[in-house]
């Protein structure tokens, strides 16, 4: 685009408006797909990991490694930030941020308060136990946060992708018990997740070079 | 029966330029963009680049502001109601050239 001011026709005007938004918009998706990627990986690994160690010990007490898993994942990707193509905010990009910072604090809260109102069900009732089935809530709430995502971002094919994951998730946590369960959220990881990322960061490199 | 309207309103000549539009249609869906993102999207020189962007301040249509990035200077620009309003009325009248039959 050079200072030569060409004969703009009503077409072209109309493809350089489109063709512009269009690879701003891409950009924007390009830097969703990448904390997808690692937080799908994440997931998928600590899930696996967890399994194997409360397959092992028998122990579910290994389900805390799901905050260590948070802080490494967080720290990366605050790495992440700063060596990536800054891409300005707007309405998606934030609507996608705070979606998944909501998700967050509902599953953080939503796993302390279950703690809590254990140990306080404990000291009352040493019998006493409660069952939630977390796996499902979290997927559930997982599946959920992916739609809006994809939808935000007009993306079907990360749509489809959230929607198979979160059905799939859902007949195993409904299906499956103990540790195996948490093998829900290696689906969720993978399918929910990497692939999405993947499916929005090839998107945004191919109108790259078509532009 | 009523005559067809045939005149139009004419393009405004600040946004009917290519740079010039491809600066207003990044600015319209973000908040606020950068001078090297805005380079980047639109493939310009820098001085190219920064003599439109001048013109477009100079109408009103977006706002720059010059601040710092550590010890780099960034410049901010972002869309004013004024320019989001031309922009809207130039996608307007470029829809109803569109709508004229091809002889």
């Amino acid at each position: 685009m050079e200072t030569i001011e060409k004969n703009l026709t009503t077409e072209n005007s109309l493809k350089i408006i489109a063709e512009t938004m269009e690879r701003s918009r891409m950009t924007i998706a390009k830097n969703t797909g990448k904390p997808l990627i690692l937080w799908g990986c994440m997931v998928a690994v600590t899930s696996v990991v967890i399994y194997f160690l409360w397959s092992k010990t028998g122990s579910p007490v290994w389900n805390l490694l799901w905050f260590a898993m948070t802080a490494i994942s967080v720290v990366c990707n605050i790495v992440m930030d700063k060596n990536k193509e800054k891409a300005p905010s707007n309405e998606i990009s934030r609507i996608i941020g705070k979606t998944w910072m909501w998700f967050g604090i509902f599953t953080t809260g939503l796993y302390l308060m279950i703690w809590v109102a254990y140990f306080i069900l404990r000291a009352c009732n040493p019998e006493a136990s409660i069952h939630v089935d977390l796996t499902l809530v979290i997927s559930l709430m997982m599946g959920l946060c992916g739609v809006i995502s994809g939808v935000v971002m007009k993306m079907k094919s990360v749509v489809a992708c959230l929607v198979l994951a979160t059905a799939l998730s859902v007949v195993v946590a409904l299906v499956v018990n103990g540790p195996a369960q948490i093998l829900v959220f290696a689906i969720l990881g993978v399918l929910g997740l990497v692939i999405p990322g993947i499916i929005l960061q090839n998107k945004a490199k191919n109108s790259q070079i078509s532009a | 029966m009523e005559e067809k309207q045939t005149t139009f309103k004419p393009l405004d000549p600040l946004l009917h330029s290519e740079l010039r539009l491809a600066v207003m249609s990044i600015l319209i869906g973000v908040d606020e963009a950068d001078f090297v993102y805005i380079k980047s999207q639109t493939g310009a020189t820098a001085g190219n680049l920064s003599v439109q962007i001048d013109k477009l301040s100079a109408a009103g249509y977006i706002e720059v502001e010059k601040t710092f990035k550590g010890k780099k200077t960034c410049t901010l620009c972002r869309i004013t109601d004024k320019g989001r309003n031309a922009f809207a009325e130039y996608v307007e009248t470029l829809k109803q050239y569109l709508q004229i039959p091809k002889v």
